[in-house]
C-alpha cells in the first residue's frame, strides 16, 4: 500500500521495474569477478624489492586446492551479484568473498617466497585488486541500500576494523611485501603516524578553538562576516604546498630574530608552517559551518527562548548553540577528511606525517612504500568520515 | 572599477609582468638568499612552466568533465537507476583519497612524468563534477519535469532543453572546485617530474633557497585564486544568459 | 469529444482508478471532483498517457489514443498543474512558445501566436515578454501557464487543481477568466479539483469520484436534486444545497409580470444573486432588465424560494 501511494503522489517518472529482469550492477559485477579470475595475474613476484615484477596467475600464486576453493567462491558471488537482489544477501556473500580473498593473499605471499629469502617480494596484483573492488562494490552497494543508521554504520565500521586488525595480527600477511617494508621500518612508521594525527587533529582542535568563536561573532556583524569569509575563502583556494611555501619565509625571518620561537621549535621548514597551514585551510570550513548552523536556527525559537527571559549568553548556549551543532560537526567532518589528505604533503617541508613513507616510495619507486604511507592515510580519512558523519546524525537525532 | 576588481586587475598584471620578466623584480627576492645564490628561478622560463601547468589542468579537466558529465547523466536516467546509490557511495569514499595518495599509486603504474600527473588530475577532478552533476540534475523540480512531459518533449529534449539548462550552474560550479583541487595537485606533480610550477617550490626546497620557494608559492597562488575568481565571473554569466539563450524568436 | 471507456490503473494489488466511463462533449468543460487520493490526477494523468491505462481506452472524436505516439498526442492536448511547472530559466515568451516549437513551426508564426496568448490573458507583450516566471505573481503565472497549454490551439485541454496555489481573490477572477477564454475560443477542457465550489461554478458535467470509483456523472442541477447515493450527497453538502441551486438559475427563468421599485436586476444573473440583493435592500422585489436595459418585468422572494428546492 505504502509503495503504491508513493507512486501516485510523486510524479512516476521512473517505471517501476518489470519483476524478471537482469540486475545491471550486479551484472557488471559479474563480468569484473570474470575478469580477475581468469585474465589478470593475482600476484606480482619481485627478485628484490626494487627489481621488476613477474606476473603470477591465479593457479600459480595459490596451492591448487586453494586456488579452486577461491574461484569457487568467487564465481558463487558473481552469480547471486547478477540473481539475488536482497541487500543483505548480497552484503553477506560480499563478506565472505572478502572473507576467502584476504586471507588467500597472504597464503599467495608465503606460497611464492623460497624459503628463507628475505629479498624476494610478493605483492597483490590487478587480479587480486580487481576482485577485491568487485567484491567491495557489492557490499557497498548493499549497504548504501541497507540505509544504516549511524549507530549500524558505526558497528559496521568496527566489524570492519576488527577483521583488519585480525587479519594484521595473525601475522598471515607477514609475508607480503608492504609489511616487510612495515617490518624494516616499524619504528619510524609509528613515529610519523603520531606525527600525522598530531598534525591532522592539533590543527583542527586550534581551527575549532579560534573558528567557532570567529563564527559566532561574524553571525552577527555583517561586515565582519563578509570579510572573514572572503579572506578564507581566497586561503582556501592556494594550493597546499604553495602556502607552504609562502609561510616559510615569514616563518624562517621569525625564527631568525626571534630566538624563543626558535627555542620553541618555529622554523621555516618543519612541522610549524604545515601546522599553520592547516590550520588555515580548517578555518574556513569551521567558521563557515558555524554562520550557517546559527542562522538556519529558527527565529521563532530564539524569539521564544527571549520571551521566556533568557539572557542572551544563555541563548546561545541553551539554545543556539545546540540546534546549530549537526552543522558544526559537519563542517569538522570536513575538515578532518580534508586534514589527514593535507598532512600529507607536510613531508615536502620536513614536516613528517605518512607522507614521508609517499615521497620516498616515489624517490625511489618502490610502490611497497608510497602504499605503506598511502594506504594509513586513505584509511583514516575514510574512518574519519564515517565516524563524524555518525556524530553529525546523532546530534540531529538527540538534541542536547 | 569596484576596489575588488581593481585589486583583482592589479593582481593580474603584477602576475603577467613577474611571468613574463621575473629579472625586473630580483632585487625584491635578494634580502632572502644566501650570498652567491640566485634570486630569480634559473632553472627554466617561468612563462613555459606557467604554460605546461595550465595544459595539463586544462586537458584533465576537459576529459573529467566528459566523463563525469556523461556518467551523471547515465546514472540519473532509468536505465542506469541501479548505478544511482553505489555511484554516491563513491563519489563520498573517493572524496576521503587524498590526490597526493593518487599520485603517488599513479607512479609505479605509469612511470614518472606526465602521465601519473594527468592521471591523479583526472581521476579526482572526476568527483566534484560528477557530484555536482548529480546534484544538478536531480534537484530539477518535479513540476517543471511533469509538465515538460505533459507538452510531449521525448526524454532527450527534456534532458537538453529542461534538466541540463537548470543543472548547469551547479556542474560550473564542479567544474571550479576541480579545476582548483587539480592547479594544486599539478603543483605536487612536479614531486614526480611532471613540467609545471611546482618545480620552482621543489628547486627551491632541494637548494635551500626560500626565494625560489616563496616566488614559485606567490604565482602558484595568485593564478589559482586569479582563476577562481574568473571561474566565478563564468558561473555568473551563465547563470544570467540561460534565461535569455533561447530569445532570438520573440 | 472524449470518452472515456472502462479506465482501470493498478498498482500491484491495489486500484487506483476502477472501470471509469463518461464523455465529454466537444466544447464543454467536465470536472472531476473527490476527495484526495480519489483516483482524480491518475485519471486525468491517463488521458494524455503520463500514466498507462492497466484496462480500458480513451477516444478523443473517436480515435483511441493509443494509436497515436505518446508525444505526439500530448502535442495535441494542452496540460497544466497545480504549481504550473513553468520553466524557470525560459521568459514567459519562451515558456509559451514551448510546444509551437516541439513542432517545429516557423518562427514567425510562433512570434505571433505567443503575443496573441499574452493579449487573450491580459499579459501586456511589452511589459511581460522577456520577464522570468519568478518575476511574475502567482496570478500571472498562473496565466501563463494555461498560456503555454493553449499555445498550439490543443483541442483538449487537462488541468490538474489549476487554482489550487491562488488565494481566493485571484481565485476567483482566474476561474471567470478561465469560462470566458473557454467560451470564446470553444476547447474541451477536464479539470481536476477537490474544491465542490468550483466544480459548481466551473463544470457543464460534475464526475463525482471516490476511492478509485466514478459514482455520479452529471450536470450540476442533477448532482444536487438527485445525488447518486450518500457521498455524493455528504459532499454537496446538504446544508449549501439550496444556495447551489439557486446559483445555477438564472433569473429570466423566475420572470414574473409586475413593476417593482429600485435598481434593475439583470436576467442573465443568478437567483443567487437576486436573493442576496433582496435580502440586503428589504425589498419583496426587484424589477428585472433584459441585455439592453429594458425593464421585462420582476423577479420576488417569494418566485426564488420556490426554485430552492427539488421540483417534484
Amino acid at each position: 500500500m505504502s509503495s503504491t501511494a508513493s507512486r501516485t503522489n510523486t510524479f512516476g517518472v521512473v517505471p517501476p521495474r518489470p519483476a524478471l529482469s537482469l540486475d545491471h550492477l550486479g551484472f557488471a559485477i559479474a563480468v569484473l569477478i570474470g575478469v580477475a579470475l581468469f585474465a589478470a595475474p593475482f600476484a606480482t613476484y619481485r627478485a628484490t624489492r626494487i627489481a621488476s615484477g613477474e606476473a603470477r596467475l591465479l593457479i600459480e600464486a595459490l596451492p591448487i586446492a586453494m586456488a579452486a576453493a577461491l574461484v569457487l567462491v568467487a564465481l558463487g558471488v558473481a552469480i547471486g551479484a547478477v540473481l539475488v537482489r536482497d541487500p543483505l544477501s548480497r552484503l553477506g556473500s560480499a563478506v565472505i568473498g572478502l572473507a576467502v580473498l584476504l586471507p588467500s593473499l597472504g597464503l599467495s605471499a608465503g606460497y611464492l617466497t623460497p624459503a628463507d629469502n628475505t629479498f624476494a617480494r610478493v605483492s597483490p596484483s590487478l587480479g587480486f585488486w580487481l576482485l577485491s573492488l568487485a567484491f567491495s562494490l557489492l557490499a557497498v552497494d548493499a549497504l548504501a541500500r541497507m540505509r544504516l543508521g549511524p549507530y549500524g554504520r558505526l558497528t559496521a565500521l568496527a566489524v570492519g576494523v576488527s577483521a583488519l586488525a585480525l587479519l594484521l595480527l595473525s601475522g598471515i600477511w607477514d609475508d607480503l611485501s608492504i609489511l616487510r617494508e612495515y617490518y624494516t621500518r616499524a619504528d619510524s612508521f609509528w613515529r610519523e603516524a603520531r606525527q600525522h594525527l598530531l598534525l591532522a587533529s592539533g590543527s583542527m582542535a586550534a581551527a575549532c578553538l579560534l573558528g567557532v568563536p570567529l563564527g559566532i561573532v561574524s553571525h552577527r556583524l555583517r561586515t565582519l562576516r563578509i570579510a572573514v569569509m572572503q579572506g578564507l575563502s581566497i586561503v582556501q583556494t592556494v594550493p597546499s604546498i604553495a602556502l607552504f611555501g609562502l609561510l616559510m619565509a615569514p616563518l624562517g625571518a621569525i625564527a631568525a630574530s626571534v630566538p624563543l620561537a626558535a627555542a620553541l621549535g618555529i622554523k621555516g621548514i618543519g612541522a610549524a608552517p604545515a601546522f599553520i597551514a592547516l590550520f588555515l585551510y580548517a578555518l574556513l570550513p569551521i567558521v563557515a559551518n558555524t554562520i550557517a548552523g546559527l542562522s538556519q536556527v529558527p527565529s521563532a525559537v530564539v524569539d521564544a527562548a527571549r520571551g521566556m527571559g533568557m539572557s542572551a549568553r544563555q541563548r546561545l548556549v541553551d539554545v543556539e548553540m545546540p540546534l546549530a551543532l549537526p552543522v558544526i560537526l559537519a563542517g569538522i567532518r570536513i575538515v578532518l577528511v580534508q586534514n589527514f589528505g593535507l598532512a600529507t604533503v607536510a613531508a615536502l617541508i620536513g614536516g613528517g606525517g605518512f607522507g614521508t613513507f609517499v615521497f620516498q616510495g616515489i624517490g625511489q619507486t618502490a610502490i611497497d612504500l608510497v602504499l605503506l604511507g598511502a594506504i594509513p592515510t586513505v584509511a583514516l580519512s575514510f574512518a574519519a568520515s564515517i565516524v563524524l558523519d555518525a556524530l553529525v546524525d546523532l546530534s540531529k537525532g538527540t538534541p542536547a | 572599477m569596484t576596489p575588488a576588481s581593481f585589486v583583482r586587475l592589479t593582481a593580474l598584471l603584477v602576475l603577467a609582468a613577474f611571468i613574463a620578466m621575473p629579472q625586473v623584480f630580483a632585487f625584491l627576492f635578494e634580502p632572502l638568499i644566501a650570498p652567491g645564490a640566485p634570486a630569480i628561478y634559473n632553472q627554466g622560463s617561468l612563462l613555459v612552466l606557467t604554460l605546461q601547468h595550465l595544459r595539463t589542468v586544462c586537458l584533465a579537466t576537459m576529459v573529467s568533465t566528459v566523463l563525469a558529465v556523461a556518467l551523471g547523466i547515465f546514472v540519473t536516467r532509468p536505465a542506469g537507476a541501479e548505478f544511482l546509490p553505489l555511484s554516491r557511495s563513491l563519489v563520498n569514499i573517493g572524496q576521503t583519497f587524498p590526490p597526493i595518495a593518487v599520485l603517488a599509486i599513479a607512479v609505479p603504474l605509469v612511470g614518472f612524468g606526465e602521465k601519473p600527473t594527468f592521471i591523479a588530475l583526472f581521476l579526482y577532478g572526476l568527483l566534484p563534477i560528477f557530484e555536482n552533476t548529480l546534484t544538478g540534475l536531480t534537484q530539477v523540480p518535479s513540476p517543471t519535469l511533469e509538465a515538460a512531459r505533459g507538452m510531449g518533449m521525448n526524454a532527450r529534449q527534456r534532458l537538453v532543453q529542461v534538466e541540463l539548462p537548470l543543472a548547469l550552474p551547479v556542474i560550473l560550479a564542479g567544474i571550479r572546485l576541480s579545476v582548483i583541487i587539480s592547479l594544486g595537485t599539478a603543483t605536487i606533480g612536479s614531486t614526480v617530474a611532471a613540467k609545471g610550477l611546482g618545480e620552482v617550490i621543489i628547486a627551491g626546497l632541494q637548494s635551500n633557497n626560500i626565494a625560489f620557494v616563496l616566488q614559485g608559492g606567490l604565482v602558484v597562488a595568485l593564478l589559482a585564486v586569479l582563476i577562481h575568481d574568473g571561474l566565478v565571473l563564468v558561473e555568473r554569466v551563465a547563470a544570467r544568459r540561460l534565461g535569455g539563450s533561447l530569445n532570438e524568436v520573440s | 469529444m472524449i470518452e472515456i471507456d472502462r479506465l482501470t490503473k493498478r498498482y500491484g494489488a491495489t486500484l487506483v482508478v476502477d472501470d471509469v466511463s463518461f464523455a465529454v462533449e466537444e466544447g464543454t468543460l467536465a470536472v472531476v471532483v473527490g476527495t484526495s487520493g480519489a483516483g482524480k490526477s491518475t485519471l486525468l494523468r491517463m488521458i494524455n498517457r503520463l500514466v498507462e491505462p492497466s484496462a480500458g481506452r480513451v477516444l478523443i472524436d473517436g480515435e483511441d489514443t493509443r494509436a497515436i505516439p505518446e508525444d505526439e498526442l500530448r502535442h495535441r492536448i494542452g496540460y497544466v498543474i497545480q504549481g504550473y511547472g513553468l520553466f524557470p530559466h525560459r521568459n514567459v515568451a519562451d515558456n509559451i512558445a514551448t510546444v509551437p516549437r516541439l513542432l517545429r513551426w516557423d518562427s514567425k508564426k510562433v512570434a505571433q501566436r505567443v503575443e496573441e496568448l499574452l493579449d487573450l490573458f491580459q499579459l501586456e507583450p511589452a511589459e511581460f515578454a522577456h520577464k522570468f516566471p519568478h518575476e511574475l505573481s502567482g496570478g500571472q503565472q498562473q496565466r501563463v501557464g494555461v498560456a503555454r497549454a493553449l499555445a498550439a490551439r490543443p483541442a483538449l485541454l487537462l488541468m490538474d487543481e489549476p487554482f489550487g496555489a491562488l488565494d481566493a481573490v485571484i481565485r476567483s477572477k482566474a476561474q471567470d477568466d478561465l469560462l470566458a477564454i473557454q467560451r470564446r475560443l470553444g476547447t474541451t477542457i477536464v479539470l481536476v479539483t477537490h474544491d465542490m465550489n468550483e466544480a459548481f461554478r466551473l463544470g457543464d458535467r460534475i464526475a463525482v469520484m471516490d476511492q478509485a470509483r466514478l459514482l455520479q456523472y452529471a450536470t450540476p442541477a442533477e448532482l444536487l436534486m438527485r445525488p447518486a447515493d450518500d457521498f455524493v450527497e455528504r459532499l454537496v453538502g446538504s446544508a449549501e444545497r439550496p444556495f447551489r441551486l439557486l446559483s445555477l438559475i438564472r433569473v429570466q427563468e423566475a420572470l414574473e409580470p409586475g413593476h417593482a421599485e429600485g435598481e434593475p436586476i439583470a436576467a442573465s444573473e443568478s437567483l443567487h444573486d437576486a436573493l442576496s440583493r433582496l435580502l440586503w435592500t428589504g425589498r419583496k422585489a426587484l424589477p428585472v432588465a433584459d441585455a439592453s436595459g429594458a425593464l421585462i418585468g420582476q423577479v420576488s422572494v417569494g418566485g426564488i424560494l420556490q426554485r430552492g428546492r427539488p421540483l417534484p
